[in-house]
């Protein structure tokens, strides 16, 4: 089966919230976030496509517990980790 | 048409349907449709190949795929259209259209 992210089609979700949120971010560490990816894909440390897999590669219950910009963060985190850039739970505290 | 652009619009097609073990734009509801080529739309690299980081990823041409939401959902009266690489798609034989 393909991964928790792809659920085009699927029923139980709900309906998409379409409203207009004139707020790109809610909270000042989610803008950080943004900061943080686009400086290191700026940097070549890894692609678009790869940053996708990370997301797409969570266990499906984080996936559905987590918000847009925790799965981004978690993502990052992950990749810095295969890169060797942070060693194995460096972040953990 | 190049001799790149193998599929020429009007050809009907067929989409994978194996899983792959990492990321792909193939959505989980296109795989192993039938759909209809409109036009190809330009030559980019594989996301599936880039997304694994390997630094040699296939260029090939990307195709505008048109569904029938039935063929799709089995209800529905309208079309789904899709962009999809070339190794995603596979020309329905003679026999079979």
């Amino acid at each position: 089966m393909a991964r928790i992210n792809d659920v085009g089609g699927t029923q139980g979700f709900g309906a998409i919230d379409t409203t207009d949120d004139p707020e790109p971010f809610h909270a000042d560490w989610e803008a950080r976030v943004v900061g943080l990816l686009n400086a290191l894909r700026a940097q070549g440390m890894f692609n678009t496509n790869e940053f996708r897999d990370a997301i797409e590669s969570m266990p499906p219950r984080e996936y559905l517990e987590t918000s847009y910009y925790e799965r981004w963060f978690k993502a990052i985190c992950v990749l810095l980790e295969r890169k060797g850039v942070i060693e194995p739970g460096e972040l953990d505290d | 048409m190049t001799d790149t652009d193998r599929l020429a619009p009007g050809t009907p097609v067929r989409t994978f349907h194996h899983d792959p073990p990492h990321h792909t734009r193939l959505p989980r509801y296109a795989r192993g449709k039938r759909g209809v080529v409109i036009e190809p739309e330009g030559r980019a690299e594989l996301a599936d190949d880039s997304a694994r980081g390997l630094g040699n990823a296939r260029v090939e041409q990307v195709y505008a795929v048109r569904f029938a939401a039935r063929d799709l959902w089995g209800e529905g009266d309208h079309h789904v259209v899709l962009d999809l690489w070339e190794s995603y798609l596979e020309e329905v034989p003679e026999g079979e259209r």
